[in-house]
C-alpha cells in the first residue's frame, strides 16, 4: 500500500520521489478504514518537504453505506470556518488504486479522540470546556450558510416541514432492509414517530449526523481541533445533531451525561446561547427517540454484513453483539417503560 | 467430559488478553485482539442460554398472538393466525428456534399495530402485555458480558 500511495501522490505533490512512511490503521472507523501516514517528497525548486496525512477508504462492507463524495464536500465547506476540520486534499473514485475509492486529508497532530481518554484524568478537568466547545461548535454548524457551497451540490435540501420525514423514511427503509430479525421495539417507535411529528424545523441546516463524543479531536487545554467523520452529514433540523450527541450509546461514563462529560441541561443551555436557536423539548424528545432507530439502523447494517461474509471485520458483530439489543433498551428508556 | 464451551471461550478470551495482546505492537492489532477477546466472552454466555430464551420467547409470544385473535376476531391481522398455524420449529437447534422466533416476532409487530388503533380496555390490556414482553425480551437478550 506504501509504494500504491506513493505513486499516486506524486504527481499531486509534483514530485518525482514521494516516499510514505508510518503507515498505520487507526482503530475505530467502523464505517471506512482510517490510515494515517507521513510523506516525503523533494519539491520543484530542491527543498525537502514532508507532511502527516489521514486516508479514509471505503471498505467492501460496513457499518454504513456512505456518499463519500458528500462526505468530502461536507468537510471542504467547513474548511476555514469556525468548525475546526482537518484540510481535504484528495478525492479518488477509481477503486484500482488502492483497492477502494477513498480520500486523503491533512492529519492535525498533537490532539486525542479516544472515548476512553475524555472520561479519565488529566481530560475530566477540562470536560466543562471542552463540552462548552463541543456545542458551541454544534451550535456553528447549525447556523452555517450552506448555500452556495459544494454541498448545495450533494445533498438533498428538506423543506422545513418534510426534514423529519425524509429521515425517518431513510432510516425504517434501512430497518426494513438490514435487519435479520424484527424488530417490534423500533418498529413500535416509528409508528409513534409518524403518529407525533415534530413542528417544522427552525431552518434547515447542516447536520453532521454522527455529531457525539468520540468523533472530534481535543486537546489538554479544553480546546476542540478537529471535528470528523462527516459520513452521515445531511441537511436538516439542527435538533437532530442535539439529540442524537445525548444517546444512551454515547454515554461513555455510564453516570447518564451525555458522552460522559456534560449534564443535558447545561448542554442545551450552550447550544441555544451559541446558536440563537430554541431546543423545544418536545421536539427534542421527537428527535431523541428517532436517534435511537437510526442507531438501531447502523447496527443491523453491520451486522448483516458480517453475517452474509461480505466483510471480516470485527467490530461488526462486536457491534452487534453489544449493541443492538442495549439499543432497543436505552429507547424503552427513553419512552418510559424502562425505569 | 469435555470443558463446556463457555468454558473454553473465555479461556481463549483470557489468554489472548494476557498473553496476546501485550505482544501487540500497534494499536489497531491490540484493538483487533480486544475485540476477539470481547466476542469470546459474549458468545460463550450466548451459547449458553440461547435455546432456553428462545424456546421461553417462542411460547410468550404465541400466547400473545392467540389472545389478539381473540381480540380482534376477524379484524387481526392475517400474519398472525398465519404464524400460529405454521409447524412449530422441528428440533431445539438454535437456527430453527430462530427461525420459529422472526416468524413470531414479525406477526407481534402486525399485531401490536393493530391493538394500538381499537379501542376499549381489552385492548389497552393487551397492548400493556405486549409492552410488558417487549421489555422482558431485552431482559432476556442482556448480555453480563458486554463492554
Amino acid at each position: 500500500m506504501e509504494e500504491a500511495l506513493a505513486r499516486y501522490l506524486a504527481p499531486r505533490l509534483e514530485a518525482a520521489d514521494v516516499r510514505v512512511t508510518n503507515l498505520l490503521r487507526i482503530p475505530g472507523g467502523a464505517s471506512r478504514e482510517t490510515w494515517m501516514f507521513d510523506a516525503e517528497w523533494t519539491d520543484p525548486v530542491g527543498g525537502r518537504q514532508s507532511a502527516p496525512f489521514v486516508l479514509r477508504k471505503d471498505p467492501p462492507a460496513s457499518l454504513l453505506e456512505t456518499d463519500r463524495e458528500a462526505e468530502y464536500a461536507f468537510y471542504s465547506a467547513f474548511w476555514g470556518t469556525d468548525v475546526p476540520v482537518p484540510r481535504m486534499r484528495w478525492l479518488e473514485n477509481d477503486p484500482s488504486v488502492l483497492g477502494g475509492p477513498f480520500f486523503i486529508m491533512d492529519r492535525i497532530l498533537g490532539c486525542e479522540s479516544a472515548t476512553s481518554r475524555i472520561i479519565a484524568p488529566p481530560y475530566t478537568a477540562v470536560q466543562p470546556k471542552i463540552a462548552e466547545n463541543m456545542y458551541r461548535i454544534l451550535a456553528a454548524i447549525a447556523t452555517f450558510d450552506w448555500r452556495g457551497t459544494d454541498i448545495e451540490r450533494v445533498a438533498h435540501v428538506p423543506t422545513p416541514e418534510t426534514a423529519w420525514q425524509h429521515e425517518l423514511d431513510h432510516w425504517e427503509r434501512i430497518l426494513d432492509t438490514e435487519a435479520m430479525e424484527p424488530q417490534p421495539i423500533m418498529k413500535a417507535a416509528i409508528r409513534w414517530l409518524r403518529a407525533n411529528p415534530p413542528p417544522p424545523a427552525q431552518r434547515i441546516s447542516v447536520v453532521h449526523g454522527d455529531y457525539r463524543v468520540g468523533n472530534f479531536l481535543y486537546r489538554e487545554d479544553g480546546g476542540i481541533y478537529g471535528i470528523v467523520d462527516w459520513e452521515m452529514a445531511h441537511l436538516g433540523d439542527p435538533l437532530e445533531d442535539l439529540a442524537w450527541s445525548f444517546n444512551q450509546s454515547w454515554h461513555w461514563a455510564k453516570d447518564g451525561r451525555p458522552g460522559g462529560i456534560v449534564d443535558r441541561e447545561t448542554a442545551i443551555a450552550h447550544w441555544e446561547r451559541y446558536s440563537g436557536l430554541r431546543a423545544d423539548p418536545d421536539a427534542l424528545h421527537w428527535w431523541e427517540v428517532f436517534s435511537h432507530v437510526k442507531c438501531q439502523g447502523i447496527w443491523v447494517t453491520g451486522a448483516r454484513s458480517f453475517a452474509e461474509g461480505r466483510t471480516n471485520e470485527l467490530i461488526l458483530p462486536l457491534v452487534a453483539y453489544s449493541l443492538i439489543n442495549a439499543q432497543d433498551q436505552y429507547l424503552l428508556r427513553t419512552i418510559g417503560r424502562l425505569p | 467430559m469435555n470443558p463446556s464451551p463457555p468454558r473454553v471461550l473465555q479461556g481463549v478470551a483470557a489468554n489472548l488478553l494476557s498473553e496476546v495482546l501485550p505482544r501487540i505492537p500497534t494499536p489497531f492489532g491490540q484493538q483487533l485482539v480486544g475485540i476477539a477477546a470481547m466476542l469470546d466472552m459474549m458468545v460463550a454466555e450466548e451459547f449458553d442460554r440461547a435455546a432456553d430464551r428462545l424456546v421461553t420467547e417462542n411460547r410468550i409470544v404465541r400466547d400473545l398472538l392467540a389472545a389478539g385473535c381473540g381480540l380482534l376476531g376477524d379484524a387481526v391481522p392475517p400474519s398472525v393466525p398465519e404464524a400460529l398455524a405454521a409447524p412449530a420449529a422441528p428440533s431445539l437447534r438454535v437456527s430453527d428456534l430462530q427461525r420459529e422466533n422472526d416468524l413470531l416476532r414479525a406477526a407481534l409487530i402486525d399485531l401490536h399495530a393493530a391493538v394500538e388503533q381499537t379501542p376499549g380496555p381489552a385492548a389497552r390490556d393487551l397492548e400493556e402485555r405486549i409492552w410488558a414482553e417487549l421489555v422482558e425480551s431485552t431482559r432476556r437478550r442482556h448480555l453480563s458480558a458486554r463492554p
